[in-house]
């Protein structure tokens, strides 16, 4: 069991990181060299204009006032509003919009990972040094080595392009239109009990999550195998072995349960990965999620989008390692010590 | 006879000093960092090659009038030509160029940056480590493409590609700065450190003399892990059009070029190309580091039946 001072503890720890990982997005935006009041009265306007926008701003302010200001409205959830979307659209609420896109298709991406991964990973583990693992052991050595805005467009130009059998961009036919309840577009198509939307979200999605998946696939196969390996060789697997327990069970009883727990970390650690993947995913098959959202907003120097997009994928992968770790803390007890 | 006997001296020499050092006869006896070297040595020399052959200004300019537009690989063009005009073969070699010589540089600046903090921050303690180790700390806790993404940002336009050079800078020091403390912690338990200190020796020589060596085997794997990933980083900052100015070769931009145009007429060998060396300088990099890795960790070593 976890016990509650250790859940406490981890939570604590939370606010520190969450005001650290604040103040370098106000350090960052801060050093960029574009002036925001120019950006939204746009290149021709007067000088007075500007000015006029820049005390709107508060940017006229102390350095330090500012910062304060920016961290009561970090707490608030409140980023500001966008200088490009629709002029005005409160930060949050384009977040809000765009977030489960990229949710469902980082979630996708990382269940076709573990789906396949895991299973290679023990089967290389298994069969150590004997061909199958060395095929297993490359193959998954070349797909975290093969960047996914390379095997995105192969495979656009593959199945889309010459085969015809899918679509090459978008997350939906043109044709269909559902009402965002969830903002997953799989839930919301059945929920609206259109089944043909829902083949059509399903067909949309298959070559990204493909080739997300591909990269966590090769990690997570890596990782479960050397945990494994290493698990093997423990005694406890002698003795069940000794004791006239069957191989394949010794392995999947014992050799499992103990296996997991290092994976289940570094699945933690690589959900980082897997955001980055998203936007490099969302990017080459035009999927309109936080990625495109955020590299728009750069381009753009639409800095209120910029600082709540990098705030949320923070505070995303901060959480994300915090259930990691308590998730850990269930399976192994020694680590609160 | 004589000379058979010397060669077979000079093998068992070989063979010996091979053995003296488990690290270096590991690597060697790994078919796959082998592989791994053989890939980058490759590249490199690919690299200087394409360097010193093409003029970078020629391989930039569009190519209308000299060649055909948009022509599949053949053998006058054999990796094919864009949308320019430009033949993609030398632009893709030349891409070598770029990588080796843009994730050199970042892989070193980040591992110096790293390696000064995290030996600092073991050797000072208290409020110094808590200091710069809780700043990496904060650092590591955006997925990091994206942080590289935000610091592109900060650096002025005109630097172009060294603006992905020095984001991702700052964004790779955490890590080395990380297991640099952590060698460097245990080095400072051996007892030598104490004697060393007794005799006199400053800090600055203590730490660059004797704590710095002792700490090179867990860098130099960290360093070429990251080696890959500063290649592949750096190609998906160009990739979103973030670095390299339209034209350049990267491989990154030519794989951007390739997606915008040449997706929708079926020009697969605008994206094929350049991909398929990146995806194989990338991986002769994790191959090395993989050996590295399992020839340093005594656990890997032994094989078990």
């Amino acid at each position: 069991m976890v016990s509650k001072r250790f859940v406490l503890k981890r939570l604590l720890m939370l606010f520190p990181v969450l005001f650290g990982v604040a103040t370098v997005v106000f350090a960052i935006l801060h050093l960029s060299p574009g002036d925001p009041a120019v950006v939204i009265a746009g290149e021709r306007a007067s000088q007075e204009f500007v000015n006029q926008i820049r005390s709107d701003l508060g940017l006229d302010d102390p350095l330090w006032q500012q910062y304060i200001r920016f961290l009561g409205e970090v707490a608030t959830f409140d980023f500001g509003q966008s200088y490009q979307v629709n002029r005005g659209t409160p930060v949050s609420e384009i977040l809000t919009d765009r977030l489960p896109i990229t949710i469902e298709l980082a979630l996708l991406g990382q269940f076709a990972g573990l789906l396949f991964g895991l299973p290679l990973g023990i089967l290389s583990a298994v069969k150590q040094d004997t061909w199958t693992d060395h095929l297993t052991r490359i193959g998954a050595l070349s797909g975290i080595s093969i960047p996914i805005y390379w095997s995105g467009p192969l495979l656009i130009l593959l199945f889309a392009q010459f085969l015809g059998l899918l679509p090459t961009s978008g997350r939906i036919g043109s044709a269909y239109f559902v009402d965002p309840v969830t903002g997953f577009i799989l839930v919301d198509t059945l929920l609206a009990g259109n089944f043909a939307a829902f083949r059509s979200a399903v067909t949309h999605l298959l070559l990204p999550v493909v080739v997300l998946g591909i990269y966590q696939m090769a990690l997570l196969s890596r990782m479960m195998r050397s945990s494994m390996v290493e698990v093997i060789r423990q005694d406890f697997m002698r003795t069940a072995r000794a004791k006239g327990q069957g191989s394949k069970i010794t392995v999947m009883k014992h050799g499992l349960r103990n296996a997991f727990i290092p994976v289940i970390t570094v699945i933690g650690i690589q959900f980082g990965s897997l955001l980055g993947g998203a936007v490099l995913t969302e990017t080459v098959f035009e999927i309109n999620g936080i990625g495109t959202l955020l590299v728009d907003a750069i381009n753009r120097s639409d800095y209120p989008v910029v600082q709540g997009t990098v705030l949320v994928f923070a505070v995303l992968y901060t959480l994300v390692n915090l259930g990691v770790d308590l998730t850990y803390s269930i399976l192994d007890p020694r680590i609160e010590q | 006879m004589s000379t058979e006997t010397q060669t077979e001296t000079v093998e068992r020499g070989i063979v010996e000093r091979l053995r003296a050092s488990p690290f270096l006869s590991q690597l060697v006896s790994n078919r796959l960092a082998v592989t791994g070297i053989v890939i980058i040595v490759g590249v490199v020399l690919l690299a200087i090659y394409a360097r010193l052959t093409y003029n970078i200004s020629d391989l930039m300019a569009t190519q209308f009038g000299t060649n055909p537009s948009e022509a599949s690989p053949s053998l006058e063009y054999l990796f094919g030509t864009d949308g320019q005009a430009r033949d993609i073969f030398p632009r893709v070699l030349y891409g070598a160029w770029y990588a080796v010589l843009y994730g050199t540089v970042t892989v070193a600046a980040s591992t110096f940056l790293g390696v000064g903090l995290g030996i600092v921050a073991a050797y000072y303690g208290d409020l110094t480590d808590n200091l710069i180790m809780r700043t990496m700390d904060v650092l590591l806790s955006f997925p990091s493409l994206l942080l590289a993404l935000a610091l592109v940002t900060i650096f002025p336009e005109e630097l172009g590609l060294w603006r992905a050079v020095g984001a991702l800078t700052l964004v790779y020091t955490p890590r080395f700065a990380r297991v640099v403390r952590g060698a460097a912690l245990k080095v400072l338990e051996d007892e030598y450190t104490d004697a060393t200190k007794a005799l006199g020796a400053t800090d600055p020589r203590l730490l660059v003399r004797h704590i710095l060596p002792n700490c090179l085997a867990p860098i130099t794997v960290q360093s070429t892990l990251n080696y890959g990933l500063a290649i592949i980083d750096i190609a998906a900052l160009s990739f979103l059009g973030f670095g390299a100015s339209p034209g350049e070769p990267t491989w990154g931009m030519m794989l951007s070029n390739g997606v915008e145009f040449g997706l929708f007429s079926g020009a697969w060998w605008w994206s094929f190309f350049p991909g398929l060396l990146l995806a194989l300088t990338v991986l002769g990099f994790n191959l090395l580091g993989d050996g590295m890795r399992d020839a340093l960790d005594p656990r890997m070593r032994e094989t078990v039946d």
